[in-house]
């Protein structure tokens, strides 16, 4: 699929504020599945912008505003060309022991660090566990919607995964996290994916949306074959389903703050109201851009 | 025994008994003193109990006056100042001893610092399966925020006090590696200045290597590190603020080196340059000696919540305007579990043999490590990984059923949190006790090397004494005590300072904060916009 | 040297000379009206209450005594002796390697004898005098120290800069009271009061050669440039402090501003013949420093002060 992505974010300070710093992971990744033809920032009031590739190989914007202003808009444009990911293999549980997939996994396969244990993960683990890892993760989509209302405003922005299992319902962040600490105890490596959706259903007239950012998983699954190479296959637990050429991945990382969008601190006893928009529109993959 | 008429003496029994297997420093088993140690013994002879007791109150109220004390208790208990117990018997080390303790150590950190760039960078020595990377990954002072960067002239270790104790062999090894920030140098300092003052007349027959050269040293690394092209590099000595447990020694340092003590508040950063405010405006700072841990540094990169930290300075320091003394991310190296791994980065990366042995180490990540451990405890010493300071530690030996019982279930949970090691036979020093007589107490050593252009040590180090009879932990946070150390010069001439490192500007005043500076600083996170995603309205098939 | 340093010792400074002229003003109404001049004599309005007025404090009304004592010892109250000293001496901790060490030890003490709830004779009527009396001497003796033992170099200018700031603003705000703007002449017996609140009634029988009423004492706290605590005086002070402390005096708003004060009120004192009405350069003098306040903040210290002040002018 073909993509054209805005991402407004505008942020308005009841009084005059300084030295505000951001850094942005906005931009879509280029990967084996998705490509990123154009990309263009513009910071409000002007600022210089410098750019480096993280340690998850996201790419970070950042941009500082030291003089006093009252209101600061990035505004981010995208292009983006999808196509969706092969089918996954049918590996084994065996196989998740292999120095091939250990290699692979990396620090993805460690438990979460600092997690207390949480009540109710063993019924969830149950639950979703099946005869191989992939039948695992299917179940996974099934079991986590089913179980847990999709509530914006459920939880916000620090919650962790005991929060969810509290309140029985969150947004796709929580559910990924969620994802996350299963898939890991169960010794499948995973980790978080930071990205854009195209939400529209199939009949839609309409070629644009307004969605937010949204968040999903990958997760490392063995190779049908012995000594096959393992395979980070893309999963969106809120959307009961793997995911396809409509998800438009930015970067992945441990969990949400590897891959948080925006992170920007100032100086100023001034309180700030934030509006955030994303915007998606389909462009004809036919004919290219449409205006 | 000649020796013990001349040891201080309170009746018949009151000799000086070193305490087989233990390596006494001073004495030989029957209770002789060694032959570096005559001269001293001698003259502590010639002081007699209650010239050692009056010195010690002398030494006390000096310490208070100057405000040297450390704060003790820790923990969730009160604490309090009291003076640092600095013993009035000088350690000795002869001149071709710490000749190879020197040469071992500058190899030790040479192979630390490489581990550290390498860490960040290629990762070789993991492709070559000699560390772990889930081992490296886990290490919670690993810093996926610095990935990439290459600090100026490449050192990332500019200090470092490893920790060396002696073996009842005699042989020296190194039980901890300390290259985040670690501190104690002032109490070297102010020990040798103290001891001087105190009893001049131990020094009488001796020739003893200076170490008041050691701002300079340092100085001088940090302006050989400080990326300051046009003018002399602006060097800043960074402290959380005089709540800090060794606020002391920070604004020791910046008196001494002549520099600004700077807190947060101090300092900004724009455009990638870290500034100091000044009553003139924003003065440029090339280089930071901070003192304070990685996590605090920069709320944009590390804790969102620091309210220390300076927002920004990871920029700078990514950009390569600033030097960070030590590097950010070295906290990697100086991980316990890691510290297994430190004779085979030499081996890797030097092509040498290490001349400083470590201590049997054990990482109970491993099953069946862990089995072993477990059916040892009473015969080891386990640490939690992520702690410095001796919190934590369990010493199989001295603990009872029940601590022995809660470590293993501590083992159990989180394997990958704790280290064992073999208990090591600490040596031991005579000081002074409650009635002004020699007793033997078990110490250590933490020597501080100093990584400019190139590795320099200063003689001797911090001696950590433990003040209780038997007792094997010496930190100063949980009631150790301090000695002076003492080089000798016989005829190694490798210690003496260099030629002149660099002008020393007279020392300025530097500074401590407190009250409202802070809150009118205020700071706040950027509001986050929530990843809430979206839900396709007819989930497809 | 570093801003926030210079903050400190200029904040310093402030609550050292707020916390002394407090002391001052409460022993020379207490002793006034232990005489019999008290609010009740007609006319005289510079009591209890116009102190407890010239101090910011609304609820003066009821039993003055009491709320003077509360005005010197009650920690809560930030108007209170108690709390300047206590912010002087979380100050100078924070500069304790600025200042001398044995500064630090006199305000230290002066702070620790302020806690000593034991203090003799404190809980008794007696008792505001009394501790009045402590910190005026205590802190004449810090400032002595201070002159004594600290280098002439930007620290002490800050210091002296906030001492002699928060001095010019105490005068002017007992002159305010004491002699409000109204149709009626100023009573002279306040003008007594008044000489011995600021501690200049010796300096003015020697340098003025008429009895204290009430028009000469107010020209003498504010024109008379030999006596060092008249608004004048502390004006020309405060002009070579910035000199020594201001990397470029020329284009310095602080300096520029204290320049023209200094001239201002070196004009008034010949124009204005005597008996005139005064409260005009007053309140012009007062706001003045209110703005050489906030310039100080903005030039020296990068707008430290800006976000939230610790006190006003």
């Amino acid at each position: 699929m073909h993509f054209a992505i805005r991402f407004l974010t505008e942020y308005h300070y009841d009084a005059p504020v300084t030295d505000n710093l951001n850094s942005l992971r906005v931009r879509p990744a280029t990967t084996s599945t998705q490509r990123c033809d154009e990309f263009h920032t513009r910071i409000e009031p002007e600022a210089r912008i410098a750019r480096h590739l993280d340690y998850f190989g996201t790419e970070v914007i950042e941009f500082g505003v030291p003089t006093p202003h009252d209101h600061l808009t990035i505004d981010v444009r995208a292009r983006v060309v999808t196509s969706n990911q092969p089918d996954p293999r049918e590996g084994s549980w065996e196989s998740l022991r292999s120095a091939s997939y250990t290699d692979a996994a990396g620090e993805f396969a460690l438990p979460w660090q600092d997690q207390p244990t949480i009540a109710g993960l063993e019924d969830l683990e149950a639950a979703i566990s099946a005869e191989t890892p992939l039948k695992t993760l299917e179940r996974l989509c099934q079991v986590i919607p089913e179980r847990f209302e999709y509530r914006p405003g459920a939880t916000y922005v620090g919650s962790g995964v005991d929060e969810l299992l509290r309140k029985k319902a969150g947004v796709c962040q929580d559910f990924a996290h969620l994802s996350l600490v299963l898939l890991r105890r169960m010794g499948i490596a995973a980790r978080y994916v930071s990205g854009y959706l195209w939400a529209a259903p199939d009949d839609a007239a309409s070629d644009s949306l307004e969605v937010d950012t949204h968040a999903w998983v990958e997760a490392l699954l063995p190779d049908a074959d012995e000594g096959g190479e393992p395979q980070w296959v893309s999963v969106d637990p809120t959307n009961r389903r793997l995911a396809d050429s409509s998800h438009v991945k930015i970067g992945h990382g441990r969990f949400y703050a590897d891959v948080a969008p925006v992170k920007g601190l100032f100086i100023g006893g001034a309180t700030s109201t934030l509006s955030a928009a994303v915007t998606l529109s389909l462009l004809d993959p036919q004919s290219g851009a449409k205006p | 025994m000649p020796a013990l008429d001349a040891a201080p003496v309170r009746d018949a029994d009151a000799v000086y008994r070193p305490r087989p297997p233990f390596l006494d420093e001073l004495f030989e088993r029957d209770g002789t003193p060694r032959p570096t140690a005559r001269a001293l013994v001698a003259a502590l002879a010639q002081l007699g109990p209650a010239g050692l007791i009056e010195a010690g109150r002398r030494r006390d109220a000096i310490f208070m006056q100057q405000g040297i004390t450390f704060e003790t208790g820790g923990g969730d208990g009160p604490t309090h100042d009291r003076p640092f117990p600095m013993d009035l018997v000088p350690r000795v080390l002869g001149g071709a001893e710490w000749t190879s303790i020197k040469r071992g150590l500058a190899q030790r950190i040479r192979a630390l610092n490489h581990f550290v760039d390498d860490v960040y960078h290629t990762r070789e020595i993991v492709h070559e399966r000699i560390v772990p990377w889930r081992l490296v990954a886990s290490c919670s002072h690993f810093a996926r925020a610095v990935h990439g960067i290459r600090p100026p002239g490449g050192v990332y270790t500019h200090v470092a006090g490893c920790d060396l104790v002696r073996h009842s062999d005699g042989s020296w090894r190194v039980i901890e590696d300390n290259v985040r920030i670690p501190s104690g140098i002032s109490y070297v300092l102010e020990n040798r200045a103290a001891m001087a003052r105190l009893v001049p007349e131990l020094f009488a027959s001796y020739r003893v290597r200076p170490i008041d050269h050691y701002p300079q040293l340092l100085l001088g690394a940090l302006r050989a590190v400080a990326p300051s092209a046009e003018s002399e590099a602006t060097v800043v000595v960074w402290t959380p603020g005089p709540a800090n447990p060794a606020y002391f020694e920070h604004a020791f340092l910046a008196r001494q080196m002549g520099v600004e003590l700077v807190e947060a508040s101090d300092l900004v950063v724009r455009d990638d340059v870290l500034y100091m405010r000044t009553i003139k405006g924003l003065e440029r700072a090339h280089a930071v000696y901070r003192r304070i841990d990685d996590d605090f540094v920069d709320p944009l990169e590390f804790r969102g919540d620091s309210l220390l930290g300076v927002p920004g300075l990871v920029r700078a320091y990514r950009a390569g305007n600033v030097a960070i003394a030590n590097a950010l991310g070295t906290g990697v190296a100086d991980d316990k579990a890691v510290y297994r791994f430190v004779p085979e980065m030499i081996r890797f990366y030097l092509g040498e043999e290490p001349i400083l042995e470590n201590v049997r180490t054990y990482l109970p990540s491993d099953p069946e490590v862990l089995e072993h451990v477990l059916g040892h405890l009473d015969e080891l010493v386990v640490k939690p990984t992520g702690e410095s300071g001796g919190r934590g530690v369990m010493i199989g030996p001295h603990a009872d059923e029940v601590e022995i019982a809660q470590m293993r279930r501590l083992l159990l949970a989180a394997p990958d949190r704790w280290i064992a090691q073999d208990v090591v036979e600490l040596s031991t020093v005579p000081v002074v006790d409650a009635d002004g007589l020699l007793v033997p107490r078990h110490v250590d050593l933490r020597p501080f090397a100093v990584f400019g252009e190139r590795i320099d040590i200063v003689p001797g180090g911090l001696s950590r004494v433990a003040l209780e009879e038997g007792s094997l932990i010496v930190n100063s946070s949980r009631g150790g005590g301090s000695k002076d150390t003492w080089v000798l010069e016989d005829g190694d001439d490798a210690d003496r300072a260099g030629p002149p490192i660099a002008d020393t500007q007279p020392p300025a005043l530097p500074d401590l904060r407190y009250g409202t500076w802070v809150a009118q600083q205020q700071q706040q996170q950027q509001e986050q916009p929530q990843q809430r995603g979206v839900r396709c309205p007819a989930p497809r098939r | 040297m570093l801003a926030r340093i210079a903050h400190e010792l200029y904040w310093l400074g402030r609550n050292l000379a707020r916390a002394e002229f407090t002391a001052r003003a409460v022993e020379a109404v207490l002793q006034a009206e232990l005489q019999g001049a008290s609010d009740a004599a007609p006319g005289v309005s510079f009591g209890s209450g116009g102190l407890l007025a010239m101090l910011g404090d609304d609820h003066g009304q009821g039993n003055t005594s009491r709320t003077l004592g509360q005005l010197i010892l009650d920690r809560e109250r930030p108007e209170s002796m108690l709390a300047s000293i206590e912010r002087a001496r979380d100050g100078a901790r924070t500069v304790r390697d600025v200042i001398s060490a044995e500064m630090w030890q006199a305000i230290n003490t002066t702070a620790l004898g302020l806690h000593r709830a034991g203090q003799p004779g404190w809980g008794t009527p007696a008792g505001p005098f009394l501790a009045s009396q402590y910190i005026k001497e205590r802190t004449s003796l810090i400032w002595g120290i201070a002159n004594r033992s600290m280098l002439r170099d930007e620290a002490k200018c800050f210091l002296d800069a906030g001492g002699l700031i928060e001095i010019s603003d105490m005068v002017l705000r007992m002159l305010h009271v004491a002699m409000p703007p109204t149709d009626s002449p100023p009573a002279d017996g306040t003008a007594l009061i008044l000489l011995q609140a600021v501690g200049g009634f010796h300096a003015y029988l020697r340098a003025v050669t008429a009895p204290p009423n009430a028009d000469p004492v107010a020209r003498f706290l504010l024109f008379e440039r030999s006596y060092p605590d008249s608004v004048a005086a502390c004006v020309d002070s405060l002009h070579e402090v910035f000199m020594v402390a201001d990397a470029g005096p020329r284009n310095s708003k602080p300096v520029l501003r204290v320049s023209r004060l200094a001239a201002d009120l070196d004009f008034q004192r010949r124009a204005l013949p005597e008996g005139s009405e005064l409260t005009g350069i007053c309140s012009e003098t007062r706001q003045e420093l209110g703005y050489l306040d906030q310039d100080v903040a903005e030039r020296y210290f990068a707008g430290a002060a800006a976000a939230g002040p610790r006190g006003e002018l």
